[in-house]
């Protein structure tokens, strides 16, 4: 239960001031100001709203008994798998399935599936008197389902979300690093085939980390037979593909190459973050969101806003709050002594930290992954409300330190 | 393993990821800040939609009747407004732009789209002249040239566009309307709105503070408009003309005349009618109320009004007695007395002296109710409604207009509804054999149904659309198919009805002998309606000429006018007569213009005959009146 001693005010602070600058670039991003004139539409105490809901449910959470919580998960993940089906068949929103809608709500049930994904996975991979192999495989079938479903919406950096956690679930899951580069290794080899350099060095780089690992050199050889195979195969397999086939897919990856969709919106949150300069515009004196340049810049833009108004300074602040954030919770998993909850802890960690890293690499450029919030910054109920109940999950375990299963 | 391996590598990982961030934000703000607040504060890097020419449309000899024109519109760069108080009171002073209006424009528009606002369309030149020099002192106003819409002919057909609105936005969203953009409001710009609309291109342009294309990014982000398929409509512009003002001053009412050999429109009227080009411009209040005066201008008559038919629906009850085997040709029904006795109503013909007992041609040329009244009686009422509806004078013919209106023809179950019972209902059976009563069509459902007579009982659906024109040639059958179907009348049935059409405009005592069109073959019936509108009864006439193949159906339909055959006929007759008079011109095919071969393939043959014409066509019998009465 709720501990005053046990309880990481730190962390708690720290969210809380997260969600209070979120709430200033909010209203600077819904205002309008043109001469004495100005205009502000709501979305900002409806994300104070938002937020007083999203901190009274971690609130609720830590209070809620331990083994209440544990049944609750896996009833939770299947209705929530369902959601993620049933949102495919929901009229599209740009060209997305990716939202419910109610009485002028929006639920995005890929944001939930991400924190019962992991808590789910975490419980599975870390059974008693399971095999490594085994470890992986369960991890991988499970992420598998709820993966394949957020890509269908299309929703390629959610996606992306999934997988980092999970690698880093089967790290702090004590899994040898070598399953990891395996599992990893049809992706680079992928990747690398773009050029026949870049596939020699790879595949000369990975025999030899797994010749320092201690693996078979049967294992090796096939390993290495298959990668250097798929790095071949592949730009025959893409010469076969239609044209449209082609840019599709990379559309798909990369939404800058539709200049007129996505990467108009990225070229005008690059000019908003530049014009900021060193020390920023001031809040409320954007001039870039005063000019249509984004109808939507609340919410996956919201940092543009930032780096606008209070240029270099203001954005050095708000990435170093985010990364005590995250030091503080990578600080809790050695702390907590639970097998399950250290690698839902860390699973946590790894969603949150790349999370924010594509949705800030977005908005200065460097990253082309689209349609991922902010955390605890962009405006919108459903994502503030489930990224608190993974830090309230931390904190709840952090509550809980000290009981060894 | 290490207690804290995965700690230790999220830190890592978490560390190189800031890094990264870090760095890129230090090269975009601290490095090249100076150069992007450059960009931000004397530029504008902006989405412009290059709008998609609408297509235009064409009578069936290739002459225009809607076509773009240029127009002068004024736009307002939203993020330019420097002083809102002075631009509010320039707008409301040339173009009576309110304050709010302005307000929600700038300030809710914004979260809608990045384009420039379209604030006025179709300024005159004049307008624009005198206030170019005043737009110095509001840089944030533009005047732009773009195109708007002519109607060549006022009509009911071709519909108007204007500008989308919120509603219409929010509905289209997919389809990428611009907020600025128009929308088919009504007609065949309705109907037709996704082929004449073409999709608007893009470009990104980064323009300096006058609005000049600075070529910044790159160029080649540019998605090029398609434009829009104009259409070529079966109508003939002539006739249309013709037909148009051949009204009556001051009638109400509607007039279709369609092509036999394919159900296309030839021509199609409603009177009184309104000219199109008024809804190009802010329509003021009082324009408003004169169109929606108590005539109702606005509202199509041909297809969007049912009105009972009266006489002219006979034909329909005719051939379910002839189909049903009631009835034969020379069948004599109940003696006519001036009206029959049904249960213990009386039933009056329209002629109180009485026509004595007829056939059915004979019934059909002078009209008789009684006639109809006792061939109903043998039927079952859901008999007579299935028939009427295989007829399509009950439901929608699906013409390519939006709003068309269905008929009425009740059956059982209606009556149970209506009444609480479904028990005798002979008397409302003797109402709806001769088109009144409950009874309702439209003038196109009427149109259709005697062409389908004049094809021995072939029904085609009528349509104005024959094909596209432009970018692509798209056959009306491409777009959507037409419905057509036999009735599966027997010979003797089509015989039947077509010599009682043809006794009632050329045998002695015929209703419809107004129908008088020298050197062709004529067919008609009259019909005249008694209303719930009026005292005076709705005059319709159909009718139908043939040459050495059927030629044009005409349908006259005039609101509280008065008889058929003193009303109606004479009108459809001027029109027939004007048609048979420039038949080779009317028949003469007509080339694609050179303009538009050149967008297109090679033409194929003229279409073949769509429907099995029975030829040679034959002198109906001469018709011998069984009893001459009154």
């Amino acid at each position: 239960m709720f501990n005053r001693k046990k309880f990481d005010w730190v962390l708690a602070s720290l969210l809380i001031i997260l969600i209070m600058m979120g709430c200033i670039a909010i209203y600077s991003a819904s205002t309008t100001i043109i001469g004495k004139h100005h205009s502000t539409q709501n979305h900002w105490w409806k994300q104070i709203i938002f937020a007083v809901i999203s901190l009274s449910a971690v609130l609720l959470l830590l209070k809620l008994p331990m083994p209440i919580f544990d049944i609750l998960i896996v009833p939770l993940f299947i209705i929530n798998i369902l959601a993620l089906i049933g949102v495919l068949f929901v009229t599209d929103v740009n060209g997305a399935h990716r939202w419910f809608s109610f009485f002028g709500l929006h639920y995005q049930p890929s944001e939930s599936a991400k924190l019962l994904a992991v808590l789910l996975v975490a419980r599975v991979i870390t059974r008693e008197n399971i095999t490594e192999l085994q470890q992986v495989a369960y991890g991988f079938v499970l992420m598998f389902v709820p993966i394949v479903l957020i890509l269908m919406e299309p929703d390629f950096g959610t996606s992306l979300v999934f997988v980092f956690s999970l690698l880093a679930m089967l790290i702090a899951a004590d899994v040898p690093l070598y399953y990891i580069l395996l599992i990893i290794s049809p992706v680079l080899s992928v990747v690398s085939s773009l050029h026949w350099i870049a596939v020699v060095i790879w595949i000369l780089v990975f025999v030899l980390l797994l010749i320092r690992m201690g693996l078979s050199w049967v294992a090796i050889t096939i390993s290495g037979v298959i990668n250097v195979f798929l790095a071949l195969i592949m730009p025959v397999f893409w010469n076969g593909l239609k044209d449209y086939q082609q840019e599709r897919i990379l559309t798909f990856l990369d939404p800058m190459r539709d200049p007129l969709g996505t990467g108009y919106q990225i070229i005008q949150a690059k000019i908003a973050i530049g014009s900021g300069g060193f020390t920023g515009k001031g809040w409320l004196m954007g001039t870039q969101k005063n000019m249509n340049f984004l109808p939507e810049h609340h919410t996956d833009f919201i940092f543009s806003v930032i780096g606008e108004e209070f240029g270099f300074l203001g954005s050095m602040l708000v990435l170093t709050v985010f990364v005590l954030f995250f030091l503080r919770i990578a600080h809790a998993i050695p702390e907590i002594k639970v097998r399950e909850r250290k690698v839902a802890t860390a699973g946590i960690l790894a969603y949150l930290m790349i999370q924010t890293f594509i949705n800030i690499g977005m908005n200065v450029g460097i990253v082309p992954v689209t349609g991922v919030p902010l955390l605890f910054i962009s405006y919108g109920g459903s994502s503030l409300l489930i990224n608190s109940l993974a830090v309230g999950v931390v904190l709840k375990y952090l509550n809980e330190r000290g009981f060894i299963k | 393993m290490n207690r804290s391996t995965s700690a230790f590598y999220l830190r890592i990982l978490l560390c190189l990821l800031f890094l990264f961030l870090f760095v890129a934000l230090f090269r975009l703000q601290v490095v090249k800040g100076s150069y992007y607040r450059r960009i931000a504060e004397n530029n504008f890097v902006r989405i412009r939609r290059v709008t998609a020419t609408r297509g235009e449309i064409y009578d069936v000899k290739y002459r225009p009747i809607v076509i773009n024109i240029p127009s002068h519109d004024l736009y307002l760069i939203s993020g330019k407004v420097k002083n809102i108080d002075a631009l509010s009171v320039f707008l409301k002073m040339h173009f009576g732009i309110e304050k709010e209006e302005l307000h929600d424009l700038i300030f809710q528009q914004r979260f809608k789209t990045y384009e420039e606002i379209m604030l006025v369309d179709n300024i005159s030149y004049e307008t624009m002249l005198a206030l170019s020099e005043k737009l110095n002192y509001f840089p944030e106003l533009v005047f732009r040239s773009g195109t708007t819409r002519e109607y060549l002919y006022p009509n009911h057909f071709t519909g108007y566009v204007g500008r989308i609105n919120e509603d219409e936005f929010r509905r289209y969203r997919q389809e990428d309307y611009s907020l600025n953009g128009y929308i088919g409001k009504g007609g065949l710009e309705k109907y037709y709105e996704i082929l004449l609309r073409g999709k608007d291109g893009k470009q990104i342009i980064q323009v300096d503070a006058r609005g000049q294309n600075l070529g910044f990014f790159r160029s080649d982000a540019e998605v090029a408009p398609i434009n829009g398929l104009s259409l070529v409509l079966s109508i003939d512009n002539d006739l249309q003309t013709f037909v148009h003002e051949s009204f009556p001053a001051g009638s109400r009412g509607a007039i279709v005349v369609s092509n036999i050999k394919d159900g296309g429109i030839l021509a199609y009227a409603s009177n009184p009618s309104y000219d199109p080009n008024v809804f190009m411009q802010r329509i003021s209040p009082d324009l408003w109320a004169e169109l929606n005066r108590r005539e109702r201008p606005l509202l199509d008559r041909a297809s969007q009004g049912a009105y009972p038919p009266g006489s002219v629906f006979k034909p329909v009850t005719a051939a379910e007695g002839l189909q049903a085997g009631i009835i034969n040709r020379s069948t004599l029904l109940a003696s006519c007395t001036g009206g029959l006795k049904i249960g213990n109503r009386f039933f009056k013909c329209w002629s109180s002296g009485g026509h004595g007992r007829t056939n059915v041609v004979d019934a059909l040329r002078v009209s008789c109710d009684v006639f109809f009244y006792d061939l109903i009686s043998r039927i079952s009422l859901d008999d007579a409604w299935r028939h009427a509806v295989s007829c399509g004078v009950v439901n929608r013919t699906g013409i390519d207009l939006p709003g068309e209106r269905a008929g009425l023809y009740p059956n059982k179950e209606w009556f149970k509804k209506r009444l609480g019972r479904a028990g005798s209902l002979q008397g409302y059976k003797a109402n709806l054999s001769i088109g009144q009563g409950e009874v309702l069509t439209t003038p196109l459902q009427m149109n259709a149904f005697y062409a389908a007579i004049a094809r021995g009982g072939y029904w085609i659906q009528p349509h104005f659309m024959v094909r596209t024109l432009g970018r692509g040639r798209v056959s009306r059958e491409q777009v959507q198919p037409i419905d057509k179907h036999s009735f599966g009348w027997s010979q003797s049935t089509v015989k039947a009805i077509q010599d009682g059409l043809w006794a009632v405009t050329n045998a002695p005592g015929g209703t419809g002998r107004a129908f008088n069109v020298p050197g062709v073959t004529t067919y008609g019936k009259t019909g005249s309606a008694e209303n719930s509108m009026g005292k005076t009864t709705h005059a319709w006439f159909c009718g139908y000429i043939v040459t050495d193949k059927p030629e044009i159906v005409i349908t006259v339909f005039l609101e509280n006018a008065g008889g058929g055959g003193a009303v109606a006929a004479p009108i459809a007759s001027r029109i027939a007569n004007y048609y048979v008079g420039n038949i080779e011109r009317f028949k003469a095919p007509a080339p694609i213009p050179e303009q538009f071969r050149e967008l297109e393939g090679q033409e194929t043959d003229e279409p073949e005959d769509v429907f099995p014409i029975p030829s040679p066509h034959e002198e109906p019998a001469a018709v011998v009146p069984t009893e001459e009465t009154g």
